[in-house]
């Protein structure tokens, strides 16, 4: 009941890791060496073997989906295996293995959307979707499709050495038992240890009217280690995690300890730490997980879905100057290894990377082909969905800031009495009013420009334009989270990245106590 | 149907047996539901989709492990089966798994729950997109409004369990939600957003669309001229239909498997009041037509109506098998079903004229709580009360605390529960506590 719960907006990653001169230097670094893709750029192409369907059960069902007109359609196959396993109490006695597998249909005619799925792949159900998708349009049928051409995602953005369905759940045993006995071994307070683990192989096939279709195969990953350590008079629990499109290789002894010493470090700091006054305050956001600002303040806002019906706090600013001209804000499909990371959306479009606001004005939205179209605009690759099951919408990916001119020392020094936000549990935005908040489970409070007591579980609130006008330092030390986030929208949620080089902002609202 | 699903759930159980397991306990469910969203005028989207599932746990030579495919496929299921008992194999043996006592599957309610409306299959089309399109004409005859978004849903869930031990159930249920979402445009330059939402299994616990857009568009006028709220201590009232996340903290790690892992402010408080006596909380799981109603759990055990807070008293939490053995506690149930509050009096207007001052709280953004210490802090968009009088909006603030000290603070519980949701949380006044803004 508490475990889905409790990891859902994720935990993250913090100041631990060795800081990167920029961001892409530092994802380079992530790709395994030699690291070989054996899936990749298959001549004839396996998906359609895979999901026991051929060119002319695409052709049938994509005829039967647009026999009352359409402006595009799609097909949407998906297979995922996914796979985990947990060690509590020194036992791993407990794993799990799911197959969801099935085939989303959806006609979309003006701002019109048909859509049904189907988990059962044979001609009958697909044809039987196609009706009820295509019922929403009243037009004359199209054309069928002529040929198909297929197109598979070129395998450097996540490539693996072995694909999670083809990994051994013996061979993930000794690394789990190793994390667990590296964080129980760091302090004598720790009481529990435990870890769980995470792995999935998805398949997706994409296509669409023009006859093009688009393969790709997505791995993903998580591992997460839990502590809970008792002083004698205060127990305490916490927890880090470590998160993306990689494969086992991710998992380097180096790593394990890594992920251990960040999760018994920011368990045991809550012996110490303190609720910081309530009121308003500068808010040092420490370079990395600290990206959730950029989600939540700006992000969302900047989804083209919620412009193109009015509902933005950022409808109409398009242009506008609304940060300081330091800050250049970017959402990227293409950062290898990234839990945000996608060679095609979930629509087919290539992936690619779309400056959101350049040198403090806002530069562009990010769309699907629904906002594409009515804005004139080429899709920025952003269509994305949960599953088959769900309708694309534009979404974020990757999403940071590129460094500022100054530097940490100076930012930390510049503030009086203020905090430093440093790892977070989750955040949220209400998209019309701007209003956004994110949880701080570890930080510091800064008195005298100097970092003095840890501090605790506080939420922050702000306004995005607001918060994004009193930006008024960014370091140069900026690195994306090594955490894994899920973003939530319409009851959809996607895996996402975010990273921020350490930020001031000069004033935000913190939830403290006794004012 | 049902019984071609209690066919299926046995066939995968005999499966798995076959393959090695001991002990299973399988699950076949299959869904039905249909969605419209009509916007500003028009039909946007319609969605039709139907589910079916299959989900096993499996006990193989004191291992565990738990299994979920929607590929249904003979030779698949098949073979899926088989990898599963094998990588359960691979685990390391618990003394403390296996499947539960048979005898608590005894004692099943034979009441009905009343969670089937067959009507709702008649219902056609026509009817709920003009359903849809009379909350969107009365909507946007407000010249505010920037977008609204109608919608209606319904659905038709069947499953069934069987187990290598005796348990067979089955379940079904139907659904039918109505709602609209409104952003409206604010002179003083943002874009409130409100929506409300009500359904039930049963389509006579709807309500007009005139209600239900008329109170989306009450709620979205309200937030207009949001100011940003104050930093001070005082009294909070809750609304009805936010309770449901705050009780959702307070009962995060009020569970066997919290508590034997060390993570719970519940630990070693059962028979120990450690909230106001005015909080007295129950689980029922047999409440007729309840969003979350149930005659059996997820593991087979026989659905009772279960005190969680008496008076202020830890009573129960929710005890599984598993963390039942391990932390030696009789289980109870996995989890949550309906939340009822007992013994509460008079509506929200009773309590604000009574409060005379403090602050309203109508919805949540963002926050968390920590399930081991009960520390919490969450954003908040409400009034002030001023006279027993509601005053203009006020947003972008935060109210923090400690949920054990927040709900010994509770001094009022109204009768107003919320019937929309699982937890039917009424009015709830808390005194002395922190906000923060401005």
């Amino acid at each position: 009941m508490t475990s889905r719960r409790r990891f859902l907006g994720g935990l993250s990653a913090g100041l631990c890791i060795v800081t990167m001169p920029s961001f892409l230097a530092a994802c380079a670094k992530q790709l395994p060496a030699g690291a070989v893709d054996l899936n990749a750029a298959a001549p004839n192409n396996p998906f359609l073997d895979w999901f026991g369907v051929d060119a002319a059960t695409l052709q049938r069902v994509m005829s039967e989906l647009t026999q009352r007109g359409a402006d595009f359609a799609d097909l949407y196959f998906q297979h995922s295996r996914t796979s985990s396993i947990s060690m509590e109490d020194g036992l791993i006695s407990t794993a799990s293995t799911s197959i969801d597998q099935g085939v989303g249909l959806r006609v979309v005619i003006g701002d019109q959307t048909g859509y049904a799925f189907t988990e059962e792949l044979t001609l009958e159900a697909m044809l039987n979707a196609a009706r009820t998708a295509s019922a929403i349009a009243k037009g004359a049928p199209l054309p069928a499709v002529g040929a198909w051409t297929f197109n598979s995602a070129p395998g450097q953005l996540y490539a693996v050495q072995k694909h999670w369905s083809e990994v051994a759940v013996a061979s993930k045993l000794p690394m789990v038992q190793a994390l667990e006995g590296y964080a129980r071994s760091l302090d004598p307070r720790i009481q529990k240890v435990s870890v769980s683990w995470w792995d999935q192989d998805e398949r997706v096939l994409v296509a669409d009217l023009s006859g093009k279709a688009y393969t790709d195969r997505r791995p993903q990953t998580r591992l997460w280690c839990t502590c809970t350590a008792s002083d004698g008079s205060q127990t305490v629990s916490n927890g880090a995690n470590l998160a993306g499109r990689h494969g086992q290789e991710r998992y380097s002894d180096e790593a394990l300890k890594e992920l251990a010493a960040q999760a018994v470090d920011r368990t045991t700091r809550l012996f110490e730490a303190v609720r910081p006054p309530a009121g308003e305050m500068p808010v040092v956001l420490a370079a990395g997980a600290s990206g959730i600002l950029l989600h939540e303040a700006i992000g969302h806002g900047l989804e083209a879905d919620f412009n193109r019906k009015g509902t933005s706090i950022y409808a109409d600013k398009m242009g506008e100057s609304i940060a300081p001209d330091f800050v250049t804000i970017v959402d990227s499909g293409v950062e290898p290894n990234e839990r945000g990371a996608i060679a095609f959306d979930d629509e087919g479009k290539e992936a690619r990377s779309t400056v959101l606001v350049e040198n403090g004005r806002l530069a562009s939205y990010m769309h699907d082909q629904i906002s594409a179209r009515h804005y004139g605009v080429e899709p920025t690759g952003s269509g994305r969905r949960q599953s088959f099951r769900h309708v694309p919408m534009p979404r974020m990916r990757c999403t940071f800031m590129e460094d500022g001119p100054h530097k940490h020392d100076e930012i930390i020094a510049s503030v009086q009495d203020g905090i430093v936000a440093e790892t977070f549990t989750n955040g949220q935005v209400a998209i019309g009013a701007g209003d956004f908040t994110f949880y701080i489970k570890n930080g510091w409070l800064i008195e005298g420009g100097r970092i003095t007591a840890p501090i605790k579980d506080v939420n922050i609130i702000g306004n995005g334009p607001e918060a994004l006008s009193r930006v008024t330092m960014a370091a140069d030390d900026g690195k994306l989270d090594t955490g894994g986030w899920t973003c939530g929208k319409n009851g959809q949620g996607v895996p996402v990245s975010q990273g921020l080089p350490t930020v001031l902002v000069s004033s935000m609202t913190v939830g403290g106590v006794d004012a | 149907m049902l019984e071609e699903l209690q066919q299926r759930a046995q066939q995968a159980v005999e499966l798995a047996q076959a393959s090695g397991a001991q002990g299973v306990f399988a699950g076949a469910s299959r869904g039905r539901s249909v969605q419209f969203e009509y916007r500003d005028g028009h039909l946007e989207k319609v969605q039709e989709s139907t589910t079916r599932a299959l989900s096993l746990q499996l006990y193989v030579d004191r291992r565990y492990s738990t299994h979920s495919t929607t590929d249904l496929r003979p030779d698949e299921l098949k073979s899926f089966v088989a990898d599963a008992v094998e990588l359960t194999r691979a685990l390391q043996p618990d003394p403390h798994r296996a499947l539960p006592d048979p005898a608590l599957y005894e004692g099943r309610s034979a009441a009905d729950l009343d969670l089937v409306d067959p009507g709702l299959s008649e219902l056609t089309q026509d009817e709920r997109i003009a359903w849809c399109a009379e909350m969107d004409e009365i909507i946007r005859a407000d010249e505010r409004v920037i977008s609204t978004t109608a919608g209606v849903s319904n659905g038709h869930n069947l499953s069934a369990s069987v187990s290598s031990n005796g348990f067979s159930g089955s379940h079904e249920s139907t659904s039918i939600w109505m709602g609209t979402e409104i952003s409206l445009r604010d002179p003083e330059g943002g874009r409130p957003e409100a929506s409300n939402w009500i359904g039930g299994p049963h389509r006579s616990q709807l309500q007009s669309p005139r209600q239900v857009a008329e109170e989306a568009l009450r709620r979205a006028t309200a937030r207009l001229g949001t100011r940003k709220g104050p930093t001070r201590t005082g009294t909070l009232v809750l609304e009805p239909r936010a309770g449901g996340r705050l009780i959702g903290h307070l009962l995060r790690a009020a569970n066997a498997r919290s508590i034997q892992q060390g993570r719970s402010f519940w630990a070693g408080k059962l028979g120990q009041r450690l909230f106001s006596e005015r909080l007295s909380l129950i689980d029922d799981p047999l409440l007729p037509r309840g969003l979350s109603s149930r005659t059996f759990d997820g593991e087979g055990l026989a659905s009772k109506r279960l005190p969680l807070i008496e008076a202020g008293l830890a009573r129960n939490v929710f005890v599984d098998t598993y963390y039942g053995r391990k932390a030696e506690m009789p289980p109870t149930t996995g989890g949550s079903s309906n939340l009822i509050f007992e013994g509460g009096q008079g509506d929200q207007a009773h309590w604000m004229a009574e409060v005379g001052d403090g602050v309203l709280l109508t919805s949540w953004l963002g926050g968390n709580s920590d399930a081991t210490t009960g520390d919490f802090s969450f954003g908040m968009r409400g009034h002030p009360i001023e006279g027993g009088q509601i005053g203009p909006a006020i947003g972008e603030m935060n109210v923090t605390g400690n949920l054990i000290d927040l709900f010994s603070k509770l001094v009022a519980v109204g009768d107003d529960g919320w019937a929309y949701s699982s937890t039917r949380s009424p009015t709830l006044v808390f005194e002395g506590v922190q906000f923060s803004g401005a």
